[in-house]
């Protein structure tokens, strides 16, 4: 039965998981440099206030349904991929958000104060201690966002995202079970290999020394 | 020369650093003392510009810091702080290569300088690839003595750095930190609240209280003459007790009124050397002079008859170490008199527990 629809079905499912991988690359993209953006203005020196402000929000943000997030985009913006998109972004920056400008803000006074110390400019301290220290968990964000994201855009197809969603809410309306797990299963699978590579690529950037244990 | 010129910080009403006139001298370490909160740090940081002040002048030989942009006299200017200052996702070999990186110096001639710095602080070139959290406390305190000397930089500003080094591993810092400075001779402002470690470290002393300089002076007219109450408070009354971190073992060796022979001799031979000197003991040393123990002689106690012993666990002074060290140490083993080597373990002498207690006695010199 499965195996029927996939064949009969095929270029229509290829066609959803393009568009859902679509859906997922751009509003992560956006939300992954917007969100990096946002958190180091936030928690430049003498704006730190303001940084504990927004992560603090942003810990909030975290407890509200993506299905609330979809539906109040969708009242503001209307329906289609555009509002889909939207949705996304503002739902995967939360914890972007969060990590960044929390991983920025744990960064020791004492080892920014060395690196100023030793002539450092601003930018310099930024980009290659702050940064990097903050890289583990600024990585994790993104990870959970990511994750979050593949998840939440099966609900964007409410409003018309498209992607997989439609798979799942189709099998739904007709009550064939069978399509909405084809629907389930490649949105999980699709989920866990971002996940991997992204651990995998989160191996690479994360500096060597942060990752030792102490003995 | 680090001339500061009617230097103050404000902090709103608070007045951290009040109208400071002093000059560091070029070479030579000034240790800034006083309790906390009495503006120590403040006028460190002020020296690199980490902290703007609010009234007077820095002048660095002859020039006046504000002249200079701060990123760049920082670059100039080496800075250890307390732990935590290395970048702890940076290996031993980038930490020391970041000002030398900052200032674009090629690869090749960084490598070489890391090489030579780790020398200096006297770390195997193995510790290149490690990482700050594999680093004991003392040896992250040489990373970043190594990290500030990078660019051989005149002036080198530290603040505490070995605050939170156990006294046996601080005791080591301090002489590497001498025997170092003897070499790169740098213009060194050190800032510690532990009055034996400035005493023993610094060429000359400031004392601060509130923000005011109480005295700045050599480290012999501050113990025997303290400007006020203050100052005798902050020296306490063992001050003969405190002076002797300043005298070196070596000007106390006695090279006579003891006996030594090869450790290869015939026990015979040492026996009658002994008798005939009408000693107990004799120091030994190897064919090249170097200190191995000591023979003694003792009376069996099934025989009665003299034998000859040997005792390789005796524990030798350092040349270069101070009276201090030593009469602790005659005080930990029970001896009063104890050999002498110089850093290859050649014998150089005894030093009598008795000639440290005339020192004590003699007061002011
Ligand atoms: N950013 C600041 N804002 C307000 N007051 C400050 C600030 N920094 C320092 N102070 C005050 O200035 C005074 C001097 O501080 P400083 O850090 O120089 O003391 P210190 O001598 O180094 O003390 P410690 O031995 O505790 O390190 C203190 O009373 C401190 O409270
Ligand atoms: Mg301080």
């Amino acid at each position: 039965m499965f195996f029927e629809y996939l064949i009969n079905n095929q270029a229509e499912i290829l066609r959803m998981i393009i568009q859902h991988l679509f859906l997922f690359s751009v509003s992560t993209m956006i939300a992954i440099i917007s969100g990096i953006f946002i958190s180091i203005i936030s928690t430049l020196e003498g704006y730190e206030k303001f940084g504990r402000v927004l992560l603090t929000v942003s810990g909030m943000a975290q407890a509200v349904p993506s299905i609330a997030v979809v539906a109040l985009v969708f009242l503001v913006v209307g329906i289609g991929m555009k509002p889909a998109i939207i949705a996304l972004i503002i739902y995967s920056i939360v914890p972007i958000i969060f990590n960044t400008s929390s991983g920025l803000l744990s960064v020791n006074a004492k080892t920014i104060e060395a690196a100023r110390g030793v002539g450092f400019t601003n930018n310099q301290i930024l980009w290659k201690i702050k940064m990097p220290i903050a890289s583990p968990v600024i990585i994790a964000g993104i990870r959970s966002a990511a994750t979050i994201n593949i998840g939440t855009a099966t609900i964007a197809s409410l409003i018309g995202g498209g992607g997989l969603g439609d798979l799942i809410f189709i099998g739904i309306k007709l009550q064939k079970h069978h399509i909405t797990i084809i629907g389930a299963v490649l949105t999980a699978l699709i989920a866990i290999i971002v996940d991997i590579s992204l651990q995998a690529a989160g191996k690479k950037i994360i500096p060597r020394g942060l990752a030792i244990v102490t003995k | 020369m680090i001339e500061l010129k009617n230097l103050t910080r404000k902090y709103g009403k608070k007045i951290a650093v009040n109208k400071l006139n002093m000059t560091m001298d070029k070479h030579r370490i000034t240790m800034l003392i006083g309790p906390s909160g009495c503006g120590k740090t403040t006028t460190l940081k002020m020296i690199n510009r980490l902290i703007e002040s609010t009234e007077g002048d820095i002048i660095i030989n002859g020039e006046s810091i504000y002249n200079l942009d701060a990123v760049q006299l920082r670059r100039s200017i080496g800075y250890v702080i307390q732990e935590i200052g290395l970048f702890p996702h940076m290996n031993v070999f980038d930490n020391i290569a970041a000002v030398p990186r900052l200032l674009q110096w090629n690869e090749k001639k960084i490598k070489s300088r890391v090489e030579d710095l780790l020398d200096l602080v006297t770390l195997n070139t193995s510790y290149m690839y490690k990482y700050p959290l594999q680093l004991s406390g003392g040896e992250s305190q040489r990373v970043g003595l190594a990290r500030a000397l990078a660019a051989d930089p005149e002036i080198l500003l530290m603040d505490e750095p070995f605050g939170a080094i156990d006294p046996i591993n601080r005791a080591k810092l301090h002489e590497s930190f001498m025997s170092i400075q003897e070499k790169i001779k740098k213009t060194i402002v050190f800032v510690t609240h532990d009055i034996n470690e400035a005493i023993k470290l610094g060429d000359k002393i400031a004392i601060l209280k509130n923000g005011d300089l109480i005295q700045h002076d050599n480290v012999n007219n501050i113990l025997y003459e303290p400007e006020n109450e203050f100052v005798e408070k902050l020296l306490g009354h063992d001050r003969n007790i405190k002076a002797l971190v300043l005298k070196k073992n070596k000007d106390y060796i006695q090279r006579d009124g003891f006996l030594v022979v090869k450790r290869g001799e015939k026990p015979e031979k040492v026996l009658d050397l002994i008798t005939a000197a009408g000693k107990k003991s004799a120091l030994a040393v190897d064919s090249e002079g170097r200190f191995e123990g000591e023979f003694f002689t003792r009376i069996s106690k099934h025989t009665k008859e003299l034998r000859l012993e040997f005792n390789d666990e005796i524990v030798s002074l350092e040349k270069n170490g101070n009276l201090q060290e030593t009469l602790s140490l005659m005080i930990e083993t029970g001896e009063s008199i104890m050999p002498v080597t110089s850093n290859k373990n050649n014998f150089e002498g005894i030093i009598n527990l008795n000639d440290i207690f005339s020192e004590l006695g003699s007061g002011e010199k």
